[in-house]
């Protein structure tokens, strides 16, 4: 099963005997995670990078950037209570605990966006699979074959009905294909 | 030595007043057609035009009010079914005779005869050179005739007969490479209206009949930012206009449809995923003046069609690729 999936990446697996495959992955959670993981080692090998390089340096400097807003806080601050205490020293303590209580949670929160960020870049790359410009390199095959002659009655009807709809020709108006049928 | 000197100045501003000239001359060609464009809006004009594709012909009876803001036009169609277009600005109705009932479409109009120009010419500049021909009498009027005449095999060529003292087109004809007539459309009578009225700016209301509006066909805009294709080396001169989704007679789920224009031609792009138990469709046929073109790409179920040559039609279908 695992050989089939990686010649279906791999173009070499013809795409009409692949059903069984889509029908495996789709209800079998080890194959669908073997067509990741495939597809993440050709990425890899292609050297397409799903992140930049440096990319969690970056997003950490860019939220070092960010103000830090700590309404938490600020609420602790107005609050009378913590700071009316008589001694000084535990004064201090409950200071330094107000300060630095939300600051951990500021970190914890950073940490979940940079998880959340990187899953969803992570889950977009391996939903797409491809990006346009590695499609570009893979080459589908495309049909080169000289197609058959279609006859009259086998035109799609349908798609000209819609064609004319969205873009009418003068003639469109008034003079409909043969093969509509009123 | 200074004699050669002056001897080049001269041919070379010779020729460059030769150039100028020659660029003048175009200019007014395409100022000629570009005032064709303008006229099918800002007049005012009624009569009776013929429009003939392939076996069939039709005429139409046509009235045209604009009031310096706003264009009213009620064609109705003189021959067979009794239909009835209306036109107020962009927007239509069409009064379509169907069996028993009258089925009301509402559509979005454009290059109703005789505003079949853009009037913007620069994209039909792009794709297309200008020749003018000779004077001719059409619809009892003084016409100059105008040929396009496209700059490759990817489109078909045109000829305007053009009303010297109104600007407005009388007669227009699409030609294959061939040279062969592929439609027509010609005023065989036409005049400018003065009335300021809009009392005929209705449907004629056949009481016996029952009026429905059709069943909806909608679309809604195509919003998916990673669909599972691309277009990759479109056919030079043609751009995407429009994309939406489509609901298409006879199919489960809605079809990807990308009108694509090179100013005067329309090309329309269907991708749809390859159904299960329903058997590709791959081939190609000219049915009329529409070309078709189906094949299959990845997983996915291509069909192009258009009123432009097979091999822009094809070429068009061969610039979609599937993206995994």
């Amino acid at each position: 099963m695992t050989e089939q999936i990686s010649a279906l990446l791999d173009d070499e697996f013809a795409l009409e005997d692949a059903e069984h495959l889509m029908a495996g992955m789709q209800t079998n959670g080890y194959s669908s995670e073997v067509w990741s993981q495939y597809h993440l080692i050709g990425d890899v090998m292609r050297g397409a990078n799903a992140l930049s390089p440096n990319f969690k340096q970056n997003l950490m400097a860019l939220i070092d950037l960010e103000p830090t807003v700590l309404s938490p806080n600020a609420a602790w601050a107005n609050d009378p209570k913590l700071f009316d205490e008589k001694d000084e020293s535990n004064d201090v303590a409950v200071k330094k605990q107000a300060t630095n209580f939300p600051r951990i949670w500021s970190v914890a929160a950073s940490c979940a966006a940079v998880m959340v960020v990187g899953w969803m870049v992570l889950q977009n790359q391996v939903g797409n699979q491809a990006t346009p410009n590695m499609v570009a390199h893979a080459a589908i095959p495309q049909e080169t074959v000289l197609l058959p002659v279609t006859n009259e009655q086998d035109v799609p009807v349908e798609y000209l009905m819609a064609h004319q709809a969205s873009a009418p020709s003068a003639s469109s108006y008034y003079i409909q294909s043969a093969s509509y049928t009123e | 030595m200074r004699g050669f000197v002056l001897a080049c100045l001269v041919a070379s501003g010779l020729s460059g007043a030769c150039q100028s000239v020659l660029a003048a001359a175009d200019d007014e060609k395409w100022q000629i057609l570009q005032k064709a464009a303008l006229a099918a809006h800002a007049l005012s004009y009624q009569g009776i035009f013929v429009c003939q594709s392939g076996q069939q012909s039709k005429s139409v009876q046509i009235k045209h009010f604009f009031d310096g803001q706003n264009e009213y036009a009620r064609n109705v169609l003189l021959d067979g079914s009794p239909r009835e277009v209306l036109s107020q600005g962009g927007d239509l109705i069409i009064y379509n005779p169907k069996n028993e009932k009258i089925v009301i479409e509402k559509r979005r109009g454009q290059n109703m005869f005789p505003a079949v120009l853009p009037v913007n010419l620069s994209i039909v500049k792009q794709s297309y050179t200008l020749r003018t021909g000779d004077i001719e009498r059409v619809a009892g009027r003084e016409a100059q005739i105008l040929f396009l005449v496209p700059k490759d095999n990817l489109r078909y060529s045109y000829r305007f007969w053009i009303d010297t003292e109104y600007g407005l087109i009388l007669k227009s004809v699409m030609f294959n490479g061939r040279n062969e007539m592929m439609d027509s459309i010609s005023f065989t009578q036409v005049n400018l209206v003065n009335s300021v009225d809009l009392d005929w700016f209705k449907p004629q209301i056949d009481n016996k009949k029952n009026y429905v509006m059709e069943d909806e066909v909608p679309t809604q805009a195509d919003f998916n930012p990673s669909p599972h294709w691309m277009l990759k080396d479109l056919p030079a001169g043609y751009y995407k206009v429009d994309q939406m989704l489509r609901v298409v007679q006879g199919k489960p789920l809605p079809v990807t449809h990308v009108v694509f224009s090179d100013g005067l031609a329309s090309v329309s792009l269907f991708i749809e995923p390859v159904t299960n138990g329903i058997k590709p469709r791959s081939g190609h046929s000219v049915v009329g003046n529409t070309s078709f073109y189906s094949s299959v790409v990845g997983y996915l179920q291509v069909t192009v069609l258009g009123e432009v040559p097979e091999a822009t039609v094809a070429a068009i279908a061969n610039s979609v690729v599937f993206v995994k």
